[in-house]
């Protein structure tokens, strides 16, 4: 297995991931913005938490890439379809999980239970799949992150 | 100020009684009786999210007054856009403040619109009511309480109210609210946070009274930098308040007006889009802005244009989309109406008019912006110097003129006079800004075009200049033929058509725009820019004193927070037409400053 190939696929990954989720975004099927839910983790500016959530996005999608190798790795065989069905398994676990209790739990502007009256400005929480930004956004994550390892398992695949 | 209690007729409140609140993206138009029933999200050509305005049953609100009978003052926080309502009841007095805020301290929400309410007397019980309708009233959503908010969405949009020490809110359905009560140094907030294509963010109070104070403190910080010494200074800064609360800061255009559909007659079908920026006003708005000492917005709303136009050089579109784009297709929505008054229509089928006096318009758009400024750029030069060239080619059309007539194409006098003043300011360009190798051409039309208007579009009988070619009426648009210097403004054509129109159109200090077919069915109000080009005329003329008693009338003819419609209808008074129109506070501010200038 190709490590270089897995951080190619990564950022090829990566660049349809971002680009798929801002066409829905465009389309008003989902309200779903990862990389202002990253920046706003680290800045109150808008613009700024935009372009920094970006730089986070890009280099999570590459470092991703390397999980995939790793497992590719251990399974001893690589394809796009098995990409295909790790990436919906990593949409699964964003989505329930990630999204759903961690980021709330660690981001300190983002609404939770846990959250008072004497809390300043609070972003909205994604919910259980993403379901508070839009009914078809677990939809769309799931395709966008099909797509991401359905690239990843091709470009190892292709290096052999 | 006035103080009297709102009413209502079938749901609808009068024109007349709307305030406008804005943050330079989007238009809050607020009726007397605290409700919210204008407000397109995320900018002001986007559809409505609150649109009782155009149908009062499914258009959507958002309501905050008295829960009994009240009476009510308002004003304008002195030099702002942040407006204030005093509401007097038998039991006390409470005071809201409205305002949509300004980007600042903390993580702001995509678009922020604030209800902050002070009790100044005694117990008020208070009641708001959230009606939020998506897509011009075609999607009531579900609200859902989530963590302190009330959010109601719908595809990509969000909706998010959070209130503080204003009741607990019940949903029922599309709709939510409460009642509470504020006693006397007592306050309570509701706050409208939206969000487009984003999670939205659910603002903390001590942040939005923050951005409050920052907003009110921007806005008096932009009036305080406004030069103006003259009389009426009160109607002059109050309308360069409204003109930078129409201008889009996303691109620098400013819009005609902050609605669509509001009807030029009761009832009647002459209900327009006006949310998008018309070349036509591009001389009117230089002039103003920089009369103003807004040189900033001035030369953003001309670079803007420049840009804008660039899609359709050398030709010029007769309007554009607020984003400089050229898509205004227009189409009908199945609404009410404001009060019955259908159709309503989003988009513009006039953009694709051939309007012959936007050129003359941008010329001395360009002139003025030179005049200030001293230069233009060279690629911006050279695509002036084409356009004047392509006018040499355009001027022997008939146009649809200044009102858009949907009629069949004419010579229109005022279109003529405007392909003159076209290439009487490309000749001036062409001494500094401008290349002139087609000089000779531009000189040459020139005077093609004044001996066609003197020869053809003068009335001997009338002693005026006459609508169009070969017409017996007269036009309320010709009175700029002193102010653009197309005829000496003291001479006898100007005052002859002065004398024609004030005999023909007027109605008391009023004037209708012309009384001839326009192609379209039923009547109109007068229009209040013809108005004050009128007092800007007479003031040209020298008559300075008869200018300034009907610039009296006519700056009290303003609502009680200052602002003006497109047209007023002047047998009752009541406001027609778009609200609040740019036009109208162009001309109110030109015809102000001629005085001043004439008086000096």
């Amino acid at each position: 297995m190709n490590l270089l190939a897995a951080l190619a696929g990564g950022f090829v990954g990566t660049l349809v991931i971002t680009t798929l989720l801002q066409l829905a975004t465009e389309l008003r099927l989902t309200r779903v913005d990862i990389p202002f839910l990253l920046g706003t983790a680290f800045t109150e500016e808008r613009d700024e938490a935009k372009a920094v959530g970006y730089a986070i996005y890009a280099l999570a999608g590459v470092a991703f890439s390397v999980v995939y190798w790793a497992v590719f790795s251990a399974l001893g065989q690589a394809s796009w379809w098995l990409g295909l069905l790790f990436g919906l398994l990593h949409g699964l676990f964003l989505g329930a999980v990630v999204m759903n209790i961690l980021l709330p739990a660690v981001h300190p502007r983002m609404g939770s239970s846990s959250s008072a009256a004497n809390d300043g400005s609070l972003i909205e929480p994604p919910g259980f799949m993403m379901l508070n930004y839009g009914a078809q956004t677990p939809a769309v994550s799931l395709v966008a992150h099909a797509a991401y390892g359905a690239i990843v398992g091709w470009f190892i695949a292709a290096a052999g | 100020m006035t103080d009297s209690s709102p009413r209502r007729a079938d749901g609808y409140a009068p024109i007349r009684d709307y305030a406008a609140i804005g943050d330079g993206r989007t238009v809050a138009l607020i009726a007397r009786d605290g409700s919210i029933d204008w407000l397109c999200l995320p900018n002001l050509d986007s559809p409505s999210v609150f649109g009782a305005l155009l149908d009062a049953r499914r258009g959507g609100r958002f309501v905050l007054a008295p829960a009994g009978p009240s009476r009510v003052e308002r004003r304008y926080v002195p030099g702002t856009n942040v407006l204030e309502t005093t509401f007097r009841t038998s039991d006390g007095a409470a005071r809201v403040t409205d305002a949509l805020t300004l980007p600042g301290a903390g993580l702001p929400p995509l678009r922020e619109l604030v209800r902050r309410v002070e009790g100044i007397s005694g117990d008020v019980r208070m009641a708001w009511r959230f009606e939020p309708r998506f897509g011009y009233g075609r999607v009531a959503p579900r609200i859902a309480r989530r963590q302190r908010a009330l959010i109601a969405t719908s595809g990509g949009e969000a909706l998010a109210v959070s209130s503080w020490d204003a009741g607990d809110p019940r949903i029922e359905g599309a709709a939510a609210g409460a009642e509470f009560t504020v006693s006397e140094g007592g306050s309570a907030m509701i706050v409208l946070a939206t969000a487009t294509q984003e999670p939205v963010v659910l603002p903390g109070r001590a942040a939005v009274e923050r951005r409050l104070a920052d907003t009110i403190e921007f806005w008096q910080g932009w009036t305080g930098k406004r030069r103006y010494e003259g009389a009426w200074s009160e109607a002059v800064l109050r309308s360069a308040l409204v003109l930078k609360l129409l201008a889009y800061a996303p691109s620098g255009a400013i819009a005609a007006a902050a609605t669509t559909s509001l009807p030029e007659h009761p009832g009647g079908q002459r209900n327009w889009d006006y949310r998008f920026s018309w070349v036509r006003d591009a001389a009117f708005t230089l002039a103003a802005l920089l009369s103003l000492d807004s040189d900033e917005e001035a030369t953003t709303f001309l670079w803007w244009l420049l840009q804008a136009s660039q899609r359709t050089h050398p030709r010029l579109d007769v309007l554009y989309r607020l984003d400089g784009g050229t898509g205004t297709r227009e189409r009908e929505l199945e609404l009410e109406g404001y009060g019955g008054a259908r159709p309503v229509r989003i988009g513009n089928g006039a953009a694709s008019q051939l309007q012959l006096g936007i050129y003359g318009e941008l010329l001395e758009a360009a002139l003025l912006h030179v005049s200030a400024h001293g230069r233009l750029d060279r690629d911006s030069g050279r695509r002036i110097a084409e356009i004047a060239t392509l006018v040499c080619s355009l001027w022997r059309q008939p146009d649809l003129g200044i009102w858009e007539v949907r009629s069949d194409p004419r010579h229109f006098t005022h279109s003529k006079m405007l392909c003159w003043v076209a290439l009487d300011r490309a000749l001036r360009l062409a001494q500094n800004a401008i290349p002139g190798t087609r000089a000779p051409l531009w000189r040459h039309t020139a005077d093609q075009i004044r001996d066609f208007v003197e020869h053809r579009c003068w009335s001997e009988e009338k002693r005026s200049y006459v609508r169009a070619q070969g017409s017996n009426e007269v036009d309320a648009s010709l009175l700029l033929s002193g102010v653009v210097g197309f005829t000496d403004p003291g001479g006898r054509r100007a005052l002859g058509t002065i004398a024609a129109i004030r005999r023909e159109l007027a109605h008391g200090p009023l004037l209708h725009r012309y009384r001839g077919d326009d192609g379209l069915p039923g009547d109109e109000g007068a229009f209040l820019a013809c108005s004050f080009w009128l007092v800007d005329a007479l003031a040209r003329a020298g008559r300075v004193d008869e200018a300034a008693e009907l610039m009296d009338e006519l700056v009290s003819l303003g609502n009680d927070v200052g602002l003006y419609s497109e047209e007023i209808d002047p047998s009752s008074g009541a406001f027609l037409g778009n609200m609040p129109q740019g036009l109208t506070h162009l001309a109110l501010v030109n015809a102000a400053v001629s005085i001043s200038r004439a008086a000096a």
